[in-house]
């Protein structure tokens, strides 16, 4: 047999033909399929025991408890503890997906450590008079806040700087109607557990400009003419007719009588979207202080603590005064504008920022430090604004840290040069101590007179699932609300038309992924980079729905994609929350949108 | 012409001989385990039940392989004189070092199986899927698909019975099988949730 091509393409198809009678071809193909089914980077759940660990939610300073379920040390997912008393087991779509921020592709990951360091010892060496350390608190109210403040103290000229807290408590429970100018009462106010435990029980008149989730879930909402709260307060304590009110602020005169005699009925509540504006002083003029606006004691602290540097505002700060800043943002909390910050620094200011996200600060430090997320450091959450009751709750770690992380508290304390002890521990011993209040142990949701735990006992429950609750006490009239007084309304500049409303409170730092694909993405909530004008508005300024546009401010101009929403009034540019917003809107509430 | 029959005819077998004798015995890769683990021994001598050792945790779920800390519970000294007792105490019980077992059983990422389902409310005993396992002297080599990553004993038809283990009862086929021969639930989703 001689060896020609046409012999040869024969052994090669009869080779194919009998390889067809065997299995290989067959398996091959299935085996390929699988393996494509296992290719690196496709999720694999985790195998090995499961179990349920306790812990609490430190997204936002409600600090529901959690229970999570394991997977071989894995948090898998996350659920509300039925049996605590404040959070009844409810859970945010944040709280839920929050085991996913330590993966957040967004994350910050690594930073200069040791070039920080070596630069605020530097600055701290060789400021010049006058010219101070401060480290600004974001979430003021946690034990990290005290270890801030006792470092402040120990630096000569050291500032503890922290947006300003309310020094009172909501008792929802005891409010038969509540009155809120545009707090978001259904949408990240308070603990959400509770609001909506409370819920039956009150009626909710909620006045603001546009109809935002909690205005559709209230069972009035009166949609007030932007800046002329202070109107339609006046005219509910009777300093001004009602019909001088209806006129400012474009409600009807009977439905602000209507609200007027409802809060001259029953126990009530007024709220505000910042918890420090003048409009909550009306509660002093509705008889609630003591009521429905209580005081809250503090948790007991060590003795040796309260040498502590007190807490400062930024505008109390004079101009040029800051040579070395710390800003620990690594929970997100209230957000100071850049603009109010920047004055304050000295020409050559160290800014150092502990954050995860590259969003807030991050723009504008000199030094961004990877820090921990929620849930891979321990950390106490202060009492919300509707928890009447002094508590005390760990953050207990439920993974370590997937990358590597500065904690900011040990980092200040270290700079500072204070003993490295655990401040958390100590606190706890100090509750411990004092006696008072009871233990939930979240296992058996066993509530126990501190009395009869011992300190072990009570660092090992929190740790492992519980929480310490002061006895609530005489219900008693907070300080410092101060008095009702009647601003003038929002001017009105030709150049800035528009009147800014924050759509929704964003809460600043790294939110899960998953969220970020169900909510924003679908325009379920409004993203940083979108505003939502009138029809009326809209065609004034030339602007189509889902076109580019330049927002500006006094402060500055970014470039957003304009929603025309016919449920937004004339004259108003419905923003979301978030620093970038904040940075560019600051205290100056009005814009212009002009096509790019 | 009779040339090209005889070309068609030879790639033809040589294909056929390759599919079926060669194939099956390249298409695994054989990995040992690392320890000589008698099931014998510990069923015979120490008198020790599957359930000892592969036990359920609280929670219901099943632990599969043993980690060291349960070897260790009998074995931080050596019980017998063999050497591979001594080599296990040496490499691994001393320097409280994890065995790198081969799991034969370990089911892909895209079943769900739940072993206290069948063993306590079904009754099935462990031999009927894993075989005689607990009778052996010696753990047998672990054999790989290299393509697709799973065990010998978990996927895949029996190739061709040519010097190979006769497969074992923990595929697809044999869930099924038993489902149907019990009249018991077999939809895909029972188990591919």
């Amino acid at each position: 047999m001689t060896t020609t091509r046409r012999n040869l393409l024969k052994f090669v198809g009869g080779g194919a033909a009998g390889a067809l009678l065997t299995p290989a071809p067959w398996r091959l193909i299935t085996d390929t399929a699988l393996w494509s089914e296992n290719w690196p980077g496709i999720p694999r759940p985790a195998r090995g025991e499961i179990r349920a660990r306790f812990t609490h939610c430190t997204l936002c300073p409600a600090g529901c408890a959690v229970r999570a379920r394991c997977v071989n040390g894995q948090p898998v997912s996350l659920a509300g503890v039925k049996p605590h008393p404040i959070s009844h087991g409810a859970l945010c779509p944040w709280g839920i997906a929050g085991h996913h921020l330590p993966y957040h592709p967004a994350r910050v990951r690594q930073g200069p450590v040791k070039e920080a360091l070596a630069a605020v010892s530097r600055a701290i060496t060789q400021r010049g008079a006058g010219e101070r350390v401060a480290v600004l608190d974001l979430r003021p109210g946690r034990t990290v806040s005290w270890t801030y403040r006792r470092a402040m103290a120990a630096i000569d000229d050291g500032l503890y700087l922290a947006p300003r807290q309310p020094a009172y408590a909501i008792d929802l429970t005891a409010a038969k109607t509540v009155v809120s100018f545009g707090a978001p009462l259904f949408d990240g106010w308070g603990t959400p557990g509770n609001v909506f435990a409370a819920r039956a029980n009150f009626r909710l008149v909620q006045i603001e400009p546009v109809e935002t989730r909690t205005a559709a879930l209230a069972d009035v909402w009166l949609p007030i003419r932007p800046g002329t709260e202070t109107a339609m307060a006046a005219a509910l304590a009777g300093e001004i007719t009602i019909a001088e009110a209806a006129r400012e602020t474009g409600v009807e005169e009977q439905a602000i009588s209507a609200v007027k005699e409802a809060i001259g009925n029953s126990p009530a509540v007024v709220l505000a979207a910042d918890p420090g504006s003048p409009l909550m002083s009306l509660n002093a003029k509705l008889r609630a202080l003591g009521r429905t606006v209580v005081a809250r004691r503090e948790s007991p602290v060590p003795d040796a603590w309260k040498k502590a540097a007190p807490s400062t505002e930024m505008a109390a700060v004079p101009d040029k005064a800051i040579r070395v800043l710390l800003i620990d943002e690594s929970l997100p909390g209230g957000y100071v504008p850049w603009q109010d910050i920047q004055p304050k620094l000295a020409p050559n200011a160290v800014v150092v920022v502990f954050s995860s996200s590259s969003e807030g600060y991050a723009r504008h430090a000199q030094y961004v430090l990877p820090a921990p997320v929620y849930p891979e450091m321990a950390e106490d959450i202060g009492p919300a604004i509707d928890t009447v009751a002094a508590v005390f709750r760990i953050a207990a770690p439920l993974i370590a840290p997937v990358v590597p992380v500065v904690n900011p508290g040990e980092l200040v304390a270290r700079i500072a040069g204070l003993p490295q002890t655990d401040p958390l521990r100590d606190r706890a011993d100090a509750i411990h101590k004092a006696g008072r209040g009871s233990l939930l142990s979240y296992a058996d949701g066993k509530s126990t007179s501190m009395k009869e735990v011992t300190a072990d006992d009570f660092w090992k429950t929190l740790n492992q699932g519980g929480c310490w609750m002061d006895d609530t006490g005489k219900k008693a009239a907070p300080a410092g609300l101060g008095k009702f007084g009647r601003s003038g309304t929002c001017p009105t500049a030709h150049d800035l038309p528009l009147a800014v409303v924050v759509a929704e409170a964003r809460r600043g730092g790294l939110e899960s992924p998953l969220m970020s694909k169900l909510e924003r993405e679908s325009n379920l909530r409004m993203t940083a980079n979108r505003v939502a004008l009138s029809p009326a508005d809209a065609r004034s300024n030339g602007i189509e729905n889902g076109g580019r546009c330049v927002l500006e401010t006094a402060c500055g101009r970014l470039s957003v994609v304009a929603m025309i929403d016919a449920g937004v009034p004339a004259g108003v540019v419905e923003v979301a929350g978030g620093p970038r917003m904040a940075d560019l809107c600051g205290a100056n509430q009005r814009a212009r949108v002009v096509r790019a | 012409m009779i040339g090209g029959k005889i070309a068609f005819a030879s790639g033809m077998l040589l294909a056929l001989a390759g599919g079926w004798l060669a194939f099956p015995r390249i298409l695994y890769q054989t990995r040992q385990q690392p320890v000589n683990f008698s099931h014998k021994v510990h069923a015979e001598k120490a008198g020790a039940k599957c359930e000892d050792c592969h036990s359920f945790r609280d929670d219901g779920t099943y632990a599969g392989i043993p980690t060291l800390d349960k070897c260790s519970g009998c074995h931080t000294a050596a019980m017998g004189t063999t050497a591979e007792e001594k080599n296990f105490i040496d490499q691994y019980v001393t320097p409280n070092r994890e065995p790198q077992w081969l799991s034969y059983a370990q089911q892909p990422e895209n079943v769900y199986f739940s072993h206290i389902a069948h063993v306590k409310l079904g009754h099935v005993k462990c031999e009927q899927c894993h075989g005689n396992e607990g009778g052996t002297g010696a753990l047998r080599p672990y054999q790989q698909d290299p393509i697709s990553g799973y065990s010998r004993d978990i996927w895949g038809r029996p190739v061709a019975p040519v010097g190979l283990r006769n497969e074992g009862g923990m595929k697809m086929d044999d869930c099924v099988n038993c489902h149907r021969r019990q009249g018991l639930e077999y939809s895909c989703l029972g188990c591919h949730k």
